[in-house]
């Protein structure tokens, strides 16, 4: 039998008595994997990574790590004992040592590590921290003391890495190259790690499984091309906000029909009995544009996005469905224009509910 | 309730306890049998010690809120001649004790006192005695202690403008607010809740002001305690005084408390610590609020300073008969002694409230840090009252020998009810220290592999090294410059700057009260000037 590196087992996250998420199971299968949890803001994410690095107790499910039991409702090893390194959102850094002296407290820890040794000198540079070394914790600015919390995590070559929203005050500018570096440290180094965020394209571009965390409840989890196209709940679908839900019925294995689009066929993931009523998701991607359609929809909002446009169409049926149109397409429409949608419609998997 | 005995847990329920026991001695005997003296003075003194009590603090808070908060407000928002320099020194006034004021200005008016030599000095020999007015009295013990305690109000007045938001100054002008407008509409109700803290600390100091008043011979409750106590030996009725003034007391460090927490939302973080534009005031103006501060500063520190060394080096004998070697040791032994208590049980009990967020313990906390509040007089009365009923309804009983002579008259009983007076003091400074140290801090050390005691020892203590000196600073501060406790609960022959100025003063002998006088002035003062960063909250307090 496969045992995991990493697994939780059904675990109530509670903290003052309270329970912010119920019942989780999840796990992390081979030593170095990263994995994101994702969901609205006070849901819970910070809760469940407080647990498991030993700072709040649990009563039902156990968490374990390596094959040892960390947490359970008989056994609790303190945190000091777990060799679990957790970087907090808001500035955890020790106020009287200088950015340096804070982060090699962290180099301490594991010093007798012998494989994949992380330097110093290399995570400063790479997380463009050398420039205020000397500098102290009230002097800096909080997407700095994010980015020494950081460095200090990393470089303590824990077991298992926890960061809770790594990247919350760093500039949007720079957000994209810190992604990209904090991926290739966690890679070349192989710490297991578990990011919470709740921004979905972080956890999809650095976790290679995703957990939906929505109301009390781990709703999905999953590698991030599944949670982003096979969403398993309507709740999913609403947090990722990445589509809309029209009413059709089954016509047959592979079809539905739809008052305003008509006849829409694919592959289902779910097989329905013929007839039945359904909700089916339609993402941006799903329709396509053509100028020649007779399939012809109001155009009520138009986002430009850079690289593309996403038109909101008004059916008749006063539904709204969004479509993506590459941003070089020859013309633009505008709003109250009318706007063709290519027919045949083919959707290549079919979510519905 | 098992669970939660630790030491943490027990540190806090002893000193809880410790706190407690003057509080219900006072209100337990409030029934006991008094003497057939209680009958006199209910009908005779009682009513003049509550009117002149309220007489007193009816005008010192008067006199004190115009004073603190208005040199407060020019030092705050105008740049005038030696506006920085005022900033710090008008709080120097908390180095003379009201009983040292009442001292210098009897000194200074009385009958061929300092102002007689001046005049005669000045205009040659003539009956100036007729034409000096003598502030002594009821007058006499308002400006003394009015004098010595406006810093309150000045200082958290004066962190409220600080730290008030420049936004909504700007606001104020942009509303077309005249200056005077702006200070009544915007900045004063901004800051009331932290001016009301200060007149609430002033009320209770007043109130539970002895020295001065009994100097005066102004009766108040206070001194009715006392003297119920020295001259009837009725414990009982001391006791009853007590209660009442006791009642009142809460009631004012409830305000206090109240206030002191609206003053932290009064705080406002956006904005609120950009640094504020100061007006630079010219001519007539500033000319006016260079002589109002200097007017203070003078009247609070240097009169009295000035008057008492004057009258050393008038009388330079009285400094040579003065063992001023034994007088500091004695103070150094009390302070050390009482800090090193007070610190230990404070870091204790802050720490576990940090690490056990127990709400008994947090409770325990509140209540251990109410005995500020307590004048000392009632302190030091009610100790010994203790003292007394334990010693002979469960010591004696039991069949062991007499432990009074280990609490009262002793070094140990002193330190215990200064560690009761001013616990809040030290439990206070660790905590404002601990606040600063957001709780995550402690859990990345632990998750760093560091376990609760080097937490401690390598983060918090390095960090709070700082707060801890403050407050042995302050502890001194207050040690120095009480007189009550000390000169009811000291040992025989053991004396402090404080009692021997009290006991020559009390003798008439107000040129020997000087040398001490003088020497608790410049020593309280030098730990102020090391300590005013700190007593100005200007270290991000």
């Amino acid at each position: 039998m496969n045992k995991n590196f990493f697994e939780v087992k059904n675990v109530d996250f509670k903290v003052g008595g309270k329970t912010k998420v119920a019942n989780v199971s999840f796990a992390i299968e081979k030593e170095g994997d990263v994995i994101c949890l994702l969901g609205p803001s006070g849901i819970g994410k910070t809760t469940i990574l407080r647990t498991i690095a030993g700072l709040e107790k649990i009563k039902k499910g156990s968490i374990e790590l390596n094959g040892n039991v960390l947490s359970s409702e008989k056994k609790n090893v303190e945190p000091e004992n777990r060799n679990i390194s957790l970087a907090f959102q808001e500035n955890s850094l020790f106020p009287h040592y200088t950015v340096e002296k804070n982060i090699l407290l962290g180099a301490e820890r594991n010093k007798d590590k012998k494989d994949h040794q992380i330097n110093f000198q290399e995570i400063i540079e790479l997380l463009d921290i050398s420039l205020i070394l000397k500098k102290y914790p009230h002097e800096i600015s909080a997407g700095e003391a994010q980015r020494v919390s950081l460095a200090r995590s990393v470089i303590t070559q824990p077991d298992l890495l926890l960061l809770d929203e790594p990247l919350s005050n760093v500039d949007q500018s720079f957000k994209e190259e810190i992604q990209e570096k904090l991926k290739r440290i966690l890679k070349s180094s192989k710490i297991t790690t578990i990011i919470v965020t709740h921004d979905s394209y972080e956890a999809f571009y650095l976790g290679s499984k995703c957990g939906i965390i929505l109301n009390q409840e781990l709703k999905q989890f999953d590698n991030p091309y599944n949670v982003y196209h096979l969403p398993n709940s309507i709740e999913v679908v609403n947090f990722l906000n990445r589509g809309t839900l029209i009413p059709a019925e089954v016509t047959s294995p592979k079809s539905l029909e739809n008052k305003d689009l008509g006849t829409i066929t694919g592959n289902f993931l779910k097989p329905f009995p013929i007839g039945t009523k359904v909700k089916l998701l339609i993402q941006p991607e799903d329709l396509h544009h053509d100028d020649k359609s007779n399939l012809k929809f109001e155009v009520v909002d138009r986002k430009f996005r850079g690289t593309n446009f996403i038109y909101t169409l008004k059916t008749p049926s006063d539904t709204f469905i969004p479509v993506f149109v590459h941003s070089h397409h020859i013309h633009q429409h505008d709003v109250d224009e009318k706007f063709g949608v290519k027919r045949p419609i083919h959707i290549d998997h079919i979510v519905c509910f | 309730m098992l669970k939660n005995l630790n030491i943490w847990f027990l540190s806090s329920l002893i000193v809880s306890l410790i706190v407690l026991i003057p509080i219900l001695t006072v209100f337990s005997s409030f029934f006991d049998e008094t003497s057939n003296y209680y009958q006199i003075l209910k009908d005779t003194f009682l009513f003049e010690y509550i009117s002149n009590s309220l007489i007193l603090l009816f005008f010192v808070l008067i006199f004190t809120f115009f004073i603190g908060t208005g040199t407060a407000y020019l030092v705050s928002f105008f740049e005038f001649p030696l506006s920085n320099f005022f900033k710090w020194a008008l709080i120097l006034s908390f180095a003379v004790p009201p009983y040292i004021y009442a001292y210098s200005l009897t000194a200074f008016f009385e009958n061929y006192g300092t102002a007689f030599t001046i005049l005669k000095n000045l205009f040659g020999d003539a009956n100036y005695n007729e034409n000096i007015p003598k502030l002594d009295g009821m007058f006499g013990a308002i400006l003394s202690i009015t004098f010595s305690l406006y810093a309150y109000v000045y200082i958290l007045a004066r962190a409220s403008f600080l730290y008030q938001s420049q936004n909504l100054i700007d606001l104020g002008k942009n509303l077309g607010f005249s200056k005077f407008k702006s200070f009544y509409k915007v900045i004063l109700p901004s800051a009331r809740p932290a001016i009301i803290a200060g007149l609430s600390l002033v009320a209770m100091e007043t109130l539970a002001e002895f020295g001065a008043v009994d100097f005066f011979s102004i009766n108040t409750l206070t001194t009715g305690i006392y003297n119920s106590w020295i001259t009837f030996d009725d414990l009982a009725f001391a006791n009853r005084i007590s209660s009442f003034l006791l009642l009142f007391i809460f009631s004012l460090f409830i305000i206090e408390n109240l206030s002191r927490k609206k003053a932290k939302y009064h705080f406002n973080s956006r904005g609120g610590l950009k640094q504020k534009n100061k007006t630079k005031l010219y001519g007539s103006k500033s000319f006016l609020a260079f002589i109002f501060c200097f007017f203070i500063l003078f009247l609070s520190f240097l009169f009295p300073l000035s008057q008492m060394l004057y009258w050393t080096l008038k009388f330079p004998e009285n400094l040579f008969d003065l063992q001023i070697i034994e007088l500091f040791s004695n103070t150094l032994y009390l302070v050390l002694l009482s800090g090193l208590l007070l610190i230990v049980f404070s870091l204790i009990s802050n720490y576990g409230n940090r690490v056990s967020k127990n709400k008994a313990l947090n409770f325990l906390s509140t209540l251990s840090i109410s005995g500020y509040a307590i004048p000392g007089v009632i302190l030091a009365i009610a100790f010994i009252t203790f003292i007394a009923w334990f010693d002979n309804n469960i010591i004696k009983s039991l069949g062991f020998i007499s432990i009074k002579k280990f609490f009262i008259g002793s070094i140990l009983g002193l330190v215990l009810v200064y560690f009761i007076r001013f616990y809040s003091l030290a439990f206070n400074g660790i905590k404002s220290g601990y606040e600063k140290i957001n709780i995550s801090v402690d859990e990345s050390a632990y998750l760093l592999g560091y376990s609760k005691r080097k937490t401690f020892m390598n983060i918090h203590v390095p960090f709070l090294r700082n707060s801890l000196l403050f407050i042995i600073i302050l502890i001194s501060l207050e040690i120095i410059r009480e007189l009550p406790i000390t000169l009811i609960l000291r040992p025989f022959n053991f004396e402090t700057f404080a009692t021997t100025a009290y006991i020559s003063a009390s003798e008439d002998l107000l040129e020997a009260a000087a040398v001490p006088s003088l020497f608790l002035i410049l020593i309280a003062s030098l730990f102020i000037i090391v300590s005013s960063k700190y007593i100005l909250r200007e270290n991000n307090e």
